[in-house]
């Protein structure tokens, strides 16, 4: 009891103080439960995790008893363990793992692996971490790697992954076993067996625009067409013997592996002749010689090509339309098929001539994860997880300029459309005619036989009125083989349409790209047989800690909401309930506090509210500029050139538009005051907007990230429920109770009741529409519900006009009355023209264009 | 006259406001004092500090 207390208190430091400290009742029945509680601490302990001491302290004594009855027969160690058994087994209950014992040189061995479900868990700090992590991340799945722990998940899905990048079952386990604090348990070693076995001996492989079922073994073959599912899928090409040819397979000869260089690699500008596996394992020859051993053998990619004793390759075709459903048999049978790529020796498809620009330099984790992808010289289907931020546009080009064949990149708006054809023209050498673009406003077709496509999601996975041009249009994407599919953030495309995709479209490699692998519902798993295994995923803090993306600290700013808003707040219905504590005048205040300080510091700052009401009404009333999906495009850019050039303009504030469309390297400060409810995948978007800071170079340079939330309301579950994706990246939140230095703020907003009332009724007069999310943001047509982070809202309503009586007299301003504009917005105080430039560039420009005309006149006489 | 056994009770404003609404359909509050200070029936207060406790838990987030 006692210890639950002091962890509920520490929860709400303030709120309950000591109401009753008088008859703060104390019992002391037995010696051992008068233990003092112990000192609150300030960090947030889960329920779970609080131990009742009392009875564990009872228990030791029990326990020191019985060892003095306890004959003298067992040898020293056998006793000591048996005395651990029987003293703690108990408070575990279900997760006693006592019968586990800890091998003698524990301490340098840096994971412990539970016997039931397969989470690992890592010490982070352990010197050898780092290795053990490449290793992990091959083989599970990170569940959460904060700064000293991480815990790491072994499931089907991350073995069949570890299996389809080479890694042979005996020494994964023999790995698990020499980096275990514990034997490996039996019933993990049996599971490694059991879903390793199998893996990797099917394959989909696409030829001639008919897909194929092929295997080395005709055995296995023979046990898939057992299934009926499978048995119902196959297509009998028609010049089958029926007699014979039936029972059979056609049987080729299997695909040699040479020599691949992935372009922008260090290989590729050195014009090594060397074959990528060699440079995939660059990382794990740095480490020391001793270790290196042992986990380049096992973490690189040599011992590939599992099968390749077996030259001959046998095979059974499928009809197109069922592959979605042979696909999810196999896995169910646990035959998972591995689809891979023979690029370079395919001839039916045309090449496409395009590669990296010269300039172009790829980071070492992204060669890390096109290693994955190109590891046996072949292109494997997978998805690359990386953050916000970290570039995986250029990994999508570069892989699209390692495979050169035809290209279909599917994103999920069309403003994503605009921007990735861009990113293919300013990385790789594409011309403008190999690129087409694929909306509801533009139908392009490439000219020659191969090309890009770029389009979006619902583009292609639409079933119903189409117009004639995209009809059209869809029948040459249906018509043609692709060599590579590029799908990018995978993890909001419904299964149904990533189904039609999928089985509409036929390519030979798929590449999913994404960087939060989260959804709010659990659907992930469809993925690893759509798409296929998770290939590589980056570690925030690693690439945080190279400077590849920013340091950031992320603070959560409580603020108390005032009794009148409280009162107000707990009176309304939901919806009026998020305006009000959107509004909160200490939050209101807070954000002042903080937009000053950072500006104070240099920084540059981006405000985000989901809520227009309360965007507009903060911007006005702190005097910054806004933008949201009312504002016009000019005055969009205007506002934006100001903010990244302008020293007088250092804050901005920006509604969900600013969410992923808007990209502005300067910021290095953002403050979020009201958000998508518990999106996990919203705020992790918004922390990506400062993760690619210019500045993150700078020495001892953190980007901050702020979250205000209003205590004691709903916000507070959400904004909890909304770090819990950056917490397992192992972001750590801090929490402010207090702003040190706020009340001393000359000019501070709502200082008074009065204002403060004032405010209220403001808020309360505001329609119930005015409540909504997002109500700015306009997804176009052909835009994945969810991915502009809203719902559409219809086209923008205007407010009705108010009518008020009054007489002409009055209203003319004849009774002393005036007419002054308050809160006027900042945006119109902008001067016309774009941000004043340094002298220094306006000079250069001046000399230029009195050049170009001296040319002009010298060149007409 | 009666006499009723009060408490008094400390709180911040915020769970003050939670307390007058939920006086409104229980009453259980014999003086408002000021921002911080109730005085309320004694007898009441643990059926008070219950739902007070249940009404905080809403705002909470658990992993469960």
């Amino acid at each position: 009891m006692s210890a639950k207390r002091t962890a509920d208190e520490s929860l709400y430091p303030t709120k309950r103080l000591r109401q009753n400290e008088d008859q703060e009742y104390i019992e002391i029945g037995n010696e051992d439960d008068a233990i003092p509680p112990s000192p609150p601490d300030t960090s947030l302990v889960p329920r779970a995790a609080t131990i009742n001491f009392s009875a564990l302290t009872r228990k030791l004594a029990e326990a020191r008893r019985a060892k003095e009855n306890d004959p003298e027969n067992l040898t020293s160690l056998e006793a000591h363990r048996r005395q651990q058994d029987s003293l703690v087994s108990h408070i575990f209950m279900d997760q006693d793992f006592s019968w586990l014992h800890l091998k003698p040189d524990h301490a340098s061995r840096p994971l412990w692996i539970s016997p039931e479900d397969g989470h690992i868990i890592l010490e982070a700090f352990s010197p050898i971490a780092e290795q053990a992590q490449d290793f992990l991340t091959a083989i599970s799945e990170p569940v959460s790697r904060p700064a000293f722990i991480h815990e790491y998940k072994l499931t089907s899905y991350s073995l069949y992954a570890a299996v389809s990048v080479g890694l042979q079952t005996e020494d994964i386990i023999e790995v698990l076993n020499r980096l275990s604090k514990v034997p490996v348990p039996e019933s993990i070693t049996s599971f490694i067996r059991e879903r390793t076995l199998s893996y990797g001996k099917v394959k989909l492989v696409l030829k001639h625009n008919k897909y194929f079922v092929e295997s080395n073994h005709p055995e296995t073959l023979q046990l898939l067409l057992k299934d009926r599912v499978i048995r119902e899928a196959r297509l009998f090409s028609t010049q089958a013997d029926n007699s014979i040819k039936a029972a059979t397979f056609t049987t080729t000869k299997a695909p040699v592996k040479g020599n691949l260089v992935i372009p922008g690699t260090k290989e590729a500008e050195k014009k090594k002749d060397d074959t990528r596996p060699a440079s995939s394992n660059a990382a794990g020859q740095t480490n020391g010689t001793s270790d290196a051993d042992l986990f380049t053998s096992v973490v690189g990619v040599e011992g590939d090509e599992i099968d390749e004793d077996d030259e001959n390759v046998h095979a059974f075709e499928i009809h197109d339309s069922k592959i979605d459903d042979v696909k999810k048999r196999c896995n169910e049978l646990e035959y998972p098929m591995l689809e891979e790529y023979d690029f370079r020796n395919d001839t039916v498809n045309a090449n496409l001539d395009i590669d990296l620009k010269p300039a172009t330099v790829i980071r070492p984790y992204q060669e890390t994860s096109l290693s994955k992808m190109f590891g046996n010289g072949r292109a494997r289907s997978g998805i690359i997880v990386l953050p916000c931020g970290a570039g995986k546009t250029l990994v999508g080009i570069t892989a699209a300029c390692t495979i050169k064949k035809s290209c279909l990149v599917l994103c999920t708006s069309s403003v994503s459309v605009m921007q990735w054809k861009q990113q293919f023209m300013q990385w790789s050498n594409v011309t403008d005619r190999q690129i087409a673009v694929f909306t509801a406003d533009q139908k392009e077709k490439f000219a020659g036989d191969s090309g890009i496509v770029v389009s979006t999601y619902s583009m292609v996975a639409n079933t119903h009125n189409r117009s004639h041009e995209s009809k059209k249009m869809m029948e040459f994407l249906t018509s043609r083989e692709w060599g590579f599919i590029l799908l990018d953030e995978v993890h909001v495309v419904p299964a149904a349409m990533f189904r039609r995709v999928v089985t509409t479209i036929k390519a030979h490699s798929k590449l999913g790209l994404t960087a939060t692998l989260v959804r709010e519902d659990d659907k992930i798993a469809d993925l690893n047989y759509m798409i296929g295994p998770k290939l590589y995923e980056a570690n925030w803090m690693d690439l945080a800690a190279k400077g590849h993306i920013a340091n950031v600290q992320c603070a959560e700013v409580w603020c108390p909401m005032t009794p009148e808003f409280y009162r107000e707040y707990l009176r309304e219905q939901s919806r009026k309930r998020m305006l009000l504590y959107c509004m909160n005048p200490n939050k209101f205040q807070a954000c002042q506090f903080l937009i000053k300080y950072h500006e104070d510091r240099g920084d540059k700052v981006i405000v985000f509210s989901d809520n227009v009401f309360a965007l507009e009404a903060y911007a006005k009333r702190l005097g910054k500029l806004y933008i949201h999906g009312g504002t016009g495009q000019t005055e969009r850019m205007r506002i934006l050139s100001w903010f990244q050039h302008s020293p007088q303009v250092n804050t901005i504030f920006l509604s969900k538009v600013g969410d992923t469309s808007i990209d502005l390297p300067e910021a290095t400060c953002l403050i979020q005051i009201s958000s998508h409810f518990g999106s996990r995948r919203q705020e992790a978007q918004r922390l990506g907007r400062i993760l690619r800071a210019k500045r993150r170079n700078d020495e001892g340079f953190n980007a901050f990230f702020y979250s205000l939330v209003s205590k004691d309301t709903q916000e507070m579950y959400y904004s909890t429920k909304r770090q819990q994706f950056l917490i397992d990246q192992g972001y750590a939140f801090k929490v402010i109770t207090h702003l040190d230095g706020l009340e001393d703020l000359p000019d501070l907003v709502y200082r008074t009741k009065d204002e403060q009332i004032e405010l209220i009724s403001s808020v309360l007069l505001a329609n119930e529409s005015e409540a909504d999310l997002g109500s700015d943001v306009r997804a176009g047509e052909g835009d994945l519900a969810g991915t502009v982070t809203s719902k559409d809202f219809g086209p923008m309503r205007f407010p009705a006009a108010q009518r008020t009586t009054g007489s002409l007299t009055a209203l003319s301003g004849a009774q002393h009355m005036s007419y002054i504009e308050q809160n006027k917005s900042a945006n119109k105080k902008l001067a016309r023209e774009a941000a004043p430039r340094h002298k220094l560039f306006a000079k250069r420009d001046k000399e230029k264009a009195a050049a170009r005309k001296e040319a002009r006149t010298a060149g007409h006489p | 006259m009666r006499t009723i056994i009060g408490i008094l009770l400390t709180c911040d404003p915020a769970v003050k406001q939670i307390l007058l609404s939920m006086n409104e359909k229980h009453s259980f509050i014999i003086e408002d004092l000021d921002d911080h200070h109730l005085v309320i029936k004694a007898d009441e207060e643990y059926r008070v500090r219950k739902e007070l406790e249940a009404e905080l838990e809403k705002n909470t987030y658990s992993l469960e």
